[in-house]
């Protein structure tokens, strides 16, 4: 859970005062304001937001591939760049972004290859984890073949594939119907709970974010910046039935106003 | 079924029309022959023709291999260290724009044998490729390079895993155009170099006979060649897959498509500028250095200017050279701008019938590929050898490739847009003047920086084989009375023409773009 005095080992990921401005050809525009939020080991984090509120950017620090301007990331202790080198971190994306030449398997396997890992040694892994994705009997088919929520499923198989103890999501459900993303969150709720890993989430949805995450924390943009934590009480596993109770409906209220609140400070 | 049974119909139909013609229409045995006697001409040349095609497609072979290799080590070279890219700017914009006619009696003073044509089928495949190859290389999903960089991947894994499979449609795009380019460029350099065996050189003794029949068959047999080579890698390509419009847009690449977004200071823009600008002089002087030739024989850059402005003679060859481009510039510029019209104005009514493209495009594509020099003979048969005939090889060599750009510009018209003019009862006439025009000007800049040199071309190789004036015929007879001096700088002249003619569509571009701003 978010504490900000947590004991230095419960704590996966420590991000403290960090900032990014991002100069332009014609102005430097303040993605982040100094930005201070401490993870959970384990726990699933939300982060919604307008769009242009820095959600992504902070993300991406965190990931290693953005270097904040101020303040420091640590995970586990260590920079981003060190701690992410032997695949300790999975990234999954709005789109599925994947090889589209490369077999379901094999685009599954890259992280592997690009760590100079044998992919043959894990083999076991690689069925067990085509299975947990739900997409047994696919594994040998091209991206092309397979439909937009299958996809996706590829491309979180491919973030998992290292056994990564963070799992960073940016929006990774945005591109599918409404229908399929409410079967997509019951399936990575499923994922999350059987891998253990922490995960942090960018999305646009609140529902979505409230379905799935220990605590929603809430982005104002213009600088983007923490506005509200909100934690969500409810037990797991969850089911599709939470989306119809009064207090999923409160919840999301309420983190609607908190980003209302933002909306006219533009 | 049904649409082979309706292309061998209609192909019998143009054959059976075309034996008609030849046979009873007051021009027919002069100008257009007939398929019969072509094949009956054919017959009597078989033994001709083997030795002839198997020397051509030998320097093709030869030049698509070595001329590719380059391109390929060229591309990733430039893909993995911009700087370099941005160095030999001045290089690939001089082997974009050159006249590949006038590098033939170069290469004929440096190398000996099979090498001259050899050597220009190398120089004209390079470009295609390694722009496509390129643009492929760096043409991904930037998301894929943070998949490789969170795993600790850097560039060398981004090339394995990514680029280089990612740009392979792109490539075999950009060879299906080099191998009809190595033909052509095998071709042309047969044309000066005088060896006993190449359609070139078959062509340029068939030219005086009296005999339509051979130079239809050559012709043929020339255009034939070519599209074996085309569509050999438009075949795999189709397999490999991938093959989008965005690739078939992509087989034709400028130099300033390839250029890299720089973020470099001013001053190391600037010096890279310079250094783009000097290397094709100081290769120029390296390789005469290293080929130990007289400076008679090969000047050197200074040299060349020496010829042109202080020496003895200078007055003199600078108002032969005036005179010669006096008669080629405009009608190169002549036949660059009905050619590219021509384009325009039939891509647009594509908009209104759209039967009309779906008819004109495949054969349009066809020919854009078919080498010049294949029309050299038809052209010839029917406007003989004068001005026009000139005129004529400069709106054809513009025309088709321009037309397919600009057909597939139009094509990339948003639906939306057009649709959005419908709604208020806007007809075919109103979409085309309000949104397609509009937007498919654009294509109109690249087609016209993808073609200015041809037309040069084309006036030039017209000029050499047919009406005996202009640039062309001067660097025809420089090279018969051994005026190298001439034909160094005639061919200096025509590439700096040729880049001037390609910058000055991206100057016009700006003016008009800022303008329009305001």
């Amino acid at each position: 859970m978010v504490e900000p005095r947590s004991s230095p080992e419960r704590v996966d990921v420590n991000i403290e005062g960090v900032s990014k401005t991002f100069i332009t050809a014609s102005k430097a525009v303040q993605a982040l304001a100094p930005i201070t939020l401490n993870i959970a080991r384990g726990s699933f984090i939300a982060l919604i937001g307008p769009s242009g509120c820095g959600k992504t950017t902070l993300l991406r620090i965190i990931a290693g591939l953005e270097k904040q301007d101020e303040g420091a990331v640590l995970i586990r202790g260590q920079e981003p760049e060190a701690f992410r080198s032997g695949g300790e971190l999975g990234i999954v994306f709005q789109d599925p972004v994947l090889l589209p030449w490369r077999s379901v398997r094999r685009n599954i396997a890259l992280p592997l290859q690009i760590l100079g890992q044998s992919v043959n040694a894990q083999e076991r892994r690689m069925v067990d984890l085509i299975e947990l994705v739900g997409l047994g009997g696919y594994a040998k088919s091209l991206p092309g073949q397979l439909s937009g929520g299958m996809r996706q499923r590829v491309a979180i198989a491919r973030a998992l594939v290292t056994d990564p103890s963070i799992l960073l999501l940016d929006e990774p459900f945005a591109a599918l119907d409404q229908i399929l993303r409410r079967t997509m969150n019951l399936e990575l709720q499923r994922i999350w709970m059987a891998r253990q890993t922490t995960a942090l989430m960018v999305t646009h949805s609140i529902d979505e974010a409230v379905f799935l995450a220990d605590k929603v924390v809430v982005m104002h943009s213009g600088p983007g910046r923490i506005a509200d934590t909100v934690t969500v009480p409810f037990a797991r596993p969850r089911a599709h039935d939470l989306f119809v109770t009064p207090e999923f409906h409160a919840l999301c209220d309420r983190l609607a106003i908190a980003l209302d609140s933002g909306a006219g400070q533009r | 079924m049904s649409e082979k049974l309706r292309v061998v119909f209609w192909l019998a139909v143009t054959l059976l029309a075309w034996e008609a013609l030849g046979r009873w229409s007051p021009w027919g045995y002069d100008v257009i022959s007939t398929p019969t006697r072509i094949a009956a001409q054919y017959w009597r040349d078989a033994v001709l023709y083997e030795p002839h095609i198997a020397a051509t497609v030998r320097s093709a072979l030869l030049g698509f291999l070595i001329g590719n290799a380059f391109a390929i080590v060229a591309a990733l070279l430039f893909c993995r260290f911009p700087s370099f890219e941005a160095i030999f700017r001045g290089i690939n914009i001089a082997l974009f724009a050159m006249p590949p006619i006038v590098i033939g009696p170069i290469l004929i003073l440096i190398l000996t044998g099979d090498w001259p044509q050899i050597i220009l089928a190398a120089l004209m495949v390079y470009f295609p490729t390694m722009a496509a190859m390129l643009v492929g290389l760096h043409d991904i999903d930037p998301r894929l390079i943070d998949v490789v960089h969170l795993y600790g991947g850097k560039e060398f894994a981004l090339t394995r895993f990514v680029r280089l499979r990612s740009s392979l449609p792109s490539l075999l795009a950009g060879l299906r155009v080099a191998a009809s380019l190595a033909v052509l460029g095998a071709i042309l350099g047969e044309f000066g170099s005088g060896v006993r065996w190449g359609l070139g050189t078959f062509l340029l003794g068939s030219l005086g006979e009296a005999n339509p029949a051979r130079l239809w068959g050559i012709s043929l047999a020339a255009a034939a060649l070519a599209m074996i080579g085309y569509g050999a890698f438009d075949w795999i390509g189709a397999r490999v897959g991938g093959a989008t419009t965005a690739v078939t847009l992509a087989a034709a690449r400028l130099p300033d498509q390839i250029a890299g977004h720089s973020r470099d200071s001013l001053t190391r823009r600037t010096l890279l500028l310079i250094a783009a600008i000097a290397l094709p002089f100081v290769l120029w002087e390296v390789l005469l250095l290293a080929t130990r030739l007289s400076p008679i024989i090969a000047p050197g850059p200074l040299q060349t200017l020496e010829y042109l402005f202080v020496g003895p003679d200078a007055a003199n060859e600078r108002q032969i050279m005036l005179q010669a481009l006096a008669e080629t510039l405009p009608i190169a510029g002549l036949g660059l701008v009905a050619g590219l019209a021509a384009a325009f104005v039939l891509a647009a009514l594509s908009i209104l019938r759209p039967s009309l493209v779906r008819a004109l495009l495949p054969a349009a594509l066809v020919l854009q590929s078919t080498p010049l020099i294949a029309m050299v003979p038809i052209i010839l048969l029917i406007f003989g050898r004068g001005v026009m005939a000139s005129i004529v090889m400069a709106v054809l060599v513009v025309f088709f490739p321009a037309f397919v750009l600009l057909a597939q510009g139009f094509a990339l018209v948003p639906r939306a847009a057009r649709e959005l003019v419908q709604v208020y009862g806007g007809g075919p006439l109103k979409q085309l003047a309000l949104v397609s025009i509009p937007f498919a000007v654009r294509y109109l800049y690249v087609a016209a920086k993808l073609v200015a040199p041809r037309a040069l071309l084309g006036v030039m190789v017209a000029e050499w084989l047919l009406s005996g004036v202009g640039l062309g015929n001067l660097l025809n007879v420089s090279r018969g009375t051994l005026d190298y001096g001439m034909i160094w700088a005639g061919a200096l002249i025509s590439i700096l023409i040729s880049i001037a003619a390609y910058q000055s569509v991206g100057v016009v571009e700006r003016l008009v773009r800022s303008t329009a701003m305001v």
